[in-house]
């Protein structure tokens, strides 16, 4: 890539993208102020597919319309200036030599997966996440990249102190840095994290063919931005290739297949402007519309994918009763369906997660709920104090909440499994559930039970039992029962999640002085 | 004096003689408990140490120390789940006083570890110290070690504690569900690997078979405020109750024998305690412990 303007503000952008990225963790503080949830604010096809699905409006979502004026009255910018996938495939395209085109991407292909994409939102099943680009990269760096940078990071740090043990700390300082800076705070797997390197990997792939391939034959969103930047007042002196030179066709990356550059596919990243050899391009505004094709795609096409939206909707709806039961969402969601039509999908929340309680959703929630975050107790559970998740959410559908609402909000409720929990199936003292239990007023409380013990003789043990009014379904009980594999006590997921009352989690006002809080 | 009485009054020496060294020796071993009492934390954890003989008793110059307070909730210092910041943090500038190379203070906490450590107050009351260490676990650093106790053989401790110089036990007396209370005994817990909901199962046991392992050279308990219900983490102010003290012994188990009337308990009535007794890690009777109030 060559210096210019529109390159520069690519690269910054690319670079804010991953340094929000790796900022969207908790450092020490209750609130993050910034976070990679700015990118999905200022996305249009995240505002479009949440109005079309929710039928409302969310305020968190200003940013987006903004975007959608801007692209009415400047064009599709966006690709060519900010898209953090459109500027690493700028960057990797370079590398790869091209085949010819595959024509079966080319006509309408990407409007037949925009549209049934919209369709689908409309009869509420809302998927442009899915395939939003920047969700694919963030999924893709979320899922795999990172957590591998961290893990490999990280086991080369054991690895020295297994070699050469205390004297490690001497290199503590460097390690530090980049630990506190760079890396996640402890190391995840995920499921879908091939999948969704794979998906990234496959867009990089499509560069063997034609540059910025995804972009100017599949992306919904350049589509989306394509289509409203038609009315653009910007627009490149002269439309067309010139008869004695042609050499925009080379330069540009998206839009000259034709000899006409349609608006749609332009993304103003102003290359042919730089590598005219007769000075004659320039972008100029005008007052003037310039037509470049209709306006609204053909018959055939809206009505195909209203109906293909609707036969998308209706089969996903189906969902299996067994896994039901442990559909355990992010604190603060109170109603299955409406979290649906919200969650972009981008795996924000599960980055953020402080103790990596929420993975996302593969089988789980079926094809409605694919990349959807799940609580997994056994594997992590929801910090009590924490309200991190609600605050990245880029739609509100884990919605961000005092710490005060959120210590009270159900996540689901727990059940003990007395042929397994100690006290119950082998009659000696745990409690571990119960001492880790963070309401104030314990949800898990135990009782001294006389009991015939397995060897013969009467004695009294500690059985634990639930409230379950004050239950929120956190999980920790389930993640520190310490059994080996199952745990004796287990969260499962109610459909009334009305918040759990104020007085169990009181907290008066501080009686006394304390300096460091 | 005559031959008679010279040999009967020198035999008579010569057969009580152990028995009297043994009793002078043993009114020296007495164990002894510093209550310190008032409103300055730092002031009285350093009275109570002062008390004992000094930090200068314990850390020799160019040692390594650990100080092991409870971090092990994200609740703030006020709600008494944790070691009050201003007594570690005078603890371990004690320590360095005394000459202490370095202070490591770390605990395996219970919820995540960030959140505790700054939560807790401790992380930034250590802030900017110089060769003091507050450092998350770092996994690696537990290994396993042979217990050959009556309940655990072998359980992973961590290294840190291990190879310390001097360990200095500085828990927060509170209520527990399981145990009653916990104490000084049960704060080496914090530096326990692996599944350790396990020892859960026999409690005092395992508790007695760790500490017998691993010495407190001194447990200094913070009892500034202690936590009286719904332990060990609470969360309601209403459970705390401030006491402005500070108990500080080289006997961790008649340092928690003290600590336990301070709940309007008695020694025997904490299993913990007694299984520690039992296996002769320290006095639990209040009447063979020399309470002193600094």
């Amino acid at each position: 890539m060559k210096s210019t303007v529109p390159r520069i503000c690519q690269l910054i952008f690319l670079v804010l993208f991953l340094f929000l990225f790796v900022q969207t963790e908790y450092r020490g503080r209750d609130e993050i102020s910034a976070a990679v949830n700015a990118f999905f604010r200022v996305d249009p096809l995240v505002l479009l597919s949440y109005l079309l699905a929710t039928k409302s409006w969310s305020w968190l979502l200003l940013p987006a319309l903004l975007m959608v004026v801007a692209t009415l009255l400047l064009g599709r910018f966006f690709c060519g200036w900010i898209c953090p996938l459109g500027t690493i495939l700028d960057l990797v395209t370079v590398k790869i030599r091209k085949t010819a085109p595959i024509r079966a991407l080319k006509g309408n292909t990407k409007y037949w997966l925009l549209l049934p994409l919209l369709s689908a939102s409309l009869f509420n099943l809302n998927l442009s996440g899915l395939l939003d680009p920047i969700a694919i990269l963030l999924r893709a760096l979320t899922f795999l990249l990172h957590p591998l940078l961290g893990l490999v990071t990280r086991e080369g740090w054991v690895g020295l102190y297994r070699a050469i043990g205390e004297r490690r700390d001497t290199l503590a300082p460097a390690y530090n840095l980049i630990r506190d800076n760079l890396l996640p705070f402890r190391d995840t797997l995920y499921p879908l994290a091939l999948f969704s390197a794979a998906i990234l990997l496959g867009i990089i792939a499509l560069e063997r063919f034609e540059s910025r391939n995804w972009c100017r034959n599949l992306c919904p969103l350049g589509t989306l931005l394509g289509w409203l930047g038609r009315f653009s007042r910007f627009s490149r002196v002269p439309a067309g290739l010139c008869s004695d030179c042609g050499r925009c066709r080379e330069l540009c990356p998206t839009g000259f297949g034709q000899d006409l550059l349609r608006k749609e596919d332009c993304i103003l990243c102003l290359e042919c402007q730089r590598g005219c050899p007769h000075d004659r391009i320039s972008f100029l505004p005008s007052l003037k519309l310039r037509e470049s094709g209709p306006l609204l795609p053909e018959r055939r096409l809206l009505l195909g994918s209203l109906a293909g939206g609707l036969l998308l909707a209706l089969p996903a709806r189906f969902r299996n009763p067994e896994k039901e039961s442990r559909l355990l969402r992010p604190p603060g969601v109170r109603n299955e369906d409406d979290f649906l039509k919200k969650c972009v999908r981008c795996g924000e929340c599960m980055k953020v997660c402080l103790k990596n309680a929420l993975y996302p959703a593969s089988y789980q929630a079926g094809f409605e709920g694919l990349y959807t975050p799940l609580v997994i107790p056994r594997l992590g559970y929801c910090e009590y104090n924490c309200t991190l998740c609600g605050q990245v959410c880029p739609t509100g559908a884990i919605p961000s909440l005092p710490v005060e609402a959120k210590r009270r909000e159900v996540i689901g409720k727990a059940v003990f499994d007395k042929n397994h929990c100690l006290p119950f199936a082998r009659k000696i003292d745990c409690i571990v559930c119960e001492e880790h239990c963070p309401i104030a007023e314990k949800a898990i409380r135990s009782r001294d039970v006389q009991v015939l013990g397995l060897d013969g003789r009467f004695k009294t043990v500690k059985e634990p039992y639930l409230v379950e009014e004050i239950c929120n379904g956190c999980g920790i009980c389930e993640k520190v029962c310490p059994l080996e594999t199952k745990a004796g006590i287990e969260v499962f997921a109610v459909k009334n999640r009305t918040p759990i009352s104020r007085q169990a989690i009181v907290q008066e006002e501080k009686r006394f002085n304390d300096p460091y809080n | 004096m005559n031959r008679r009485s010279f040999i009967t009054s020198t035999g008579t020496a010569l057969l009580l003689a152990p028995v009297l060294i043994r009793e002078a020796l043993a009114a020296r071993e007495q164990s002894l408990v510093v209550v310190a009492e008032g409103t300055d934390y730092p002031a009285i954890t350093r009275k109570a140490i002062a008390a004992l003989g000094g930090m200068k008793k314990f850390v020799k110059a160019g040692d390594v120390v650990v100080v092991k307070p409870n971090i092990g909730w994200d609740r703030s210092s006020e709600l008494a789940a944790n070691t009050h910041p201003l007594v570690v943090r005078t603890v371990v500038e004690e320590c360095l006083a005394a000459g202490a190379k370095k202070v490591k203070v770390f605990d395996n906490t219970c919820n995540d570890s960030r959140r505790c450590y700054v939560n807790s107050g401790i992380e930034g009351a250590l802030k900017g110290m110089k060769n003091v260490e507050c450092k998350q676990i770092e996994t690696e650093r537990f290994r396993k070690v042979t217990l050959n106790g009556t309940f655990l053989k072998e359980w992973e401790l961590y290294d840190e504690a291990l190879s310390a110089n001097v360990y200095i036990n500085v828990p927060v007396a509170k209520h527990h569900g399981l145990s009653k209370l916990t104490l000084g005994l049960k704060n080496v817990m914090g530096i326990m690997g692996g599944n350790r909901g396990y020892i859960h199962r026999n409690l005092e046991v395992a508790l007695a078979d760790v500490n017998a392992h691993v010495k407190s050279h001194l447990t200094i308990i913070d009892a500034t405020r202690i936590l009286t219900a719904h332990g060990p983490q609470g969360g309601n102010i209403a459970d705390v109750k401030v006491l402005n003290k500070v108990i500080a012994s080289t006997d961790t188990v008649a340092a928690d024998a003290f600590a336990t009337t301070l709940f309007g308990l008695l020694p025997a009535d904490i299993p913990v305690t007694v299984a520690a007794y039992k296996r002769g890690l320290g006095e639990m009777n209040l009447d063979k412990i020399r309470i002193v109030k600094a």
